[in-house]
């Protein structure tokens, strides 16, 4: 840790900012948006496939956690995180999808060789197109723990289940997408 | 044991019926339907090392041994989902999100003017500042006196 870093006890924790906003400091908004909207929009993308659905979901879910932060109870991340993995749960339920995939345009390659580049490209858009044929709880368990980076005790405190059930979920995930593509890349 | 966090799932309405048709569950995502998970495991070995190696529970040599095309083919699908977590959000969207958010000055404002007809004019007249109505009518008693003279 540097000098210039600061200690725990110098960021104002998430209840302090919301009783900030509360009374009427509406810019301390802005903290939360920058704490948070970096590993929701990984969620939100990986659960929809598409960056502007992604950020449409992220824009109305902060906006919507904005007008109800008075009534937030306990933890605002895992509040906040149930209002974005619903308003996923909702796009996936009300839209008939054909073949979604990243936009290029959204993410620019830092890929240095032509050939591995179209080659990230082709995983990338296999990857999603086998994501996409999970059932919505089975990409949900995954997008977590392997896009996410999250233990199974922080999922299961977010989605309000057990380790066990989420590790079944995340296993049958795993197997799914083997036998979608393990043909190809066997 | 059967998968029963699914159960409010719509894809598994109807699962417990028990005249179900072959080829509605053909149709169905191959992840979406239940298998006894344990039983599997157990015929299954390699596939719970890879599980186990996956999960950061035994050692990449190990998983290897077991199942070397499925530690290959997992760590190709890592590289990518690795190279998503380090995906950030666009930098214009925390801006677009403040700009979307009521102004709480605004927001009072709007309140008062939609909570009253009339009644409002004058009592948000009568809420300026002391300070300043004295300031306004000097200012127009002064102008007065100019015209007055230029009279």
């Amino acid at each position: 840790m540097t000098e210039e870093e600061p200690t725990p006890a110098d960021v104002d924790s998430d209840q302090d900012v919301i009783s900030r906003i509360l009374a009427g400091e509406r810019d301390a908004f802005a903290m939360l948006i920058g704490r948070y909207s970096d590993p929701l929009y990984r969620h939100a993308l990986g659960m929809t496939g598409s960056p502007d659905v992604a950020e449409d979901i992220l824009q109305t879910s902060f906006i919507k956690a904005y007008h109800h932060l008075g009534e937030v109870r306990g933890r605002f991340d895992a509040w906040l995180f149930r209002i974005v993995a619903n308003g996923c749960k909702d796009w996936l339920k009300n839209i008939r999808r054909t073949h979604l995939s990243y936009d290029e345009d959204d993410q620019p390659s830092t890929f240095a060789s032509p050939d591995e580049d179209l080659d990230r490209t082709e995983l990338r858009q296999d990857l999603d197109s086998a994501l996409a044929q999970l059932a919505p709880s089975l990409r949900e368990a995954f997008i977590m723990k392997h896009v996410e980076g999250r233990s199974y005790e922080e999922m299961a405190d977010l989605l309000a289940t057990t380790v066990g059930a989420l590790k079944m979920r995340v296993h049958r995930a795993r197997e799914a997408l083997q036998t979608l593509l393990e043909e190809k890349y066997d | 044991m059967l998968d029963r966090h699914e159960a409010h799932d719509d894809r598994n309405l109807g699962q417990d019926l028990p005249q179900r048709d072959a080829a509605t569950l053909a149709d169905r995502p191959l992840a979406d339907r239940e298998v006894p998970l344990p039983g599997m495991a157990a015929a299954n070995e390699p596939a719970l090392v890879i599980h186990q190696w996956l999960d950061g529970e035994t050692s990449e040599a190990e998983a290897r041994r077991a199942d070397a095309k499925q530690v290959d083919l997992w760590k190709m699908i890592s590289s990518e989902t690795e190279q998503r977590r380090r995906m950030t959000t666009p930098s214009y969207l925390a801006a677009n999100i403040m700009a979307a958010i009521p102004d709480a000055r605004t927001e009072a404002t709007m309140a008062t003017a939609t909570a009253t007809s009339t009644g409002t004019m004058v009592e948000s007249r009568s809420a300026l500042p002391m300070t300043m109505v004295l300031m306004l009518g000097a200012g127009l008693f002064a102008i007065g006196i100019v015209i007055g003279k230029m009279l």
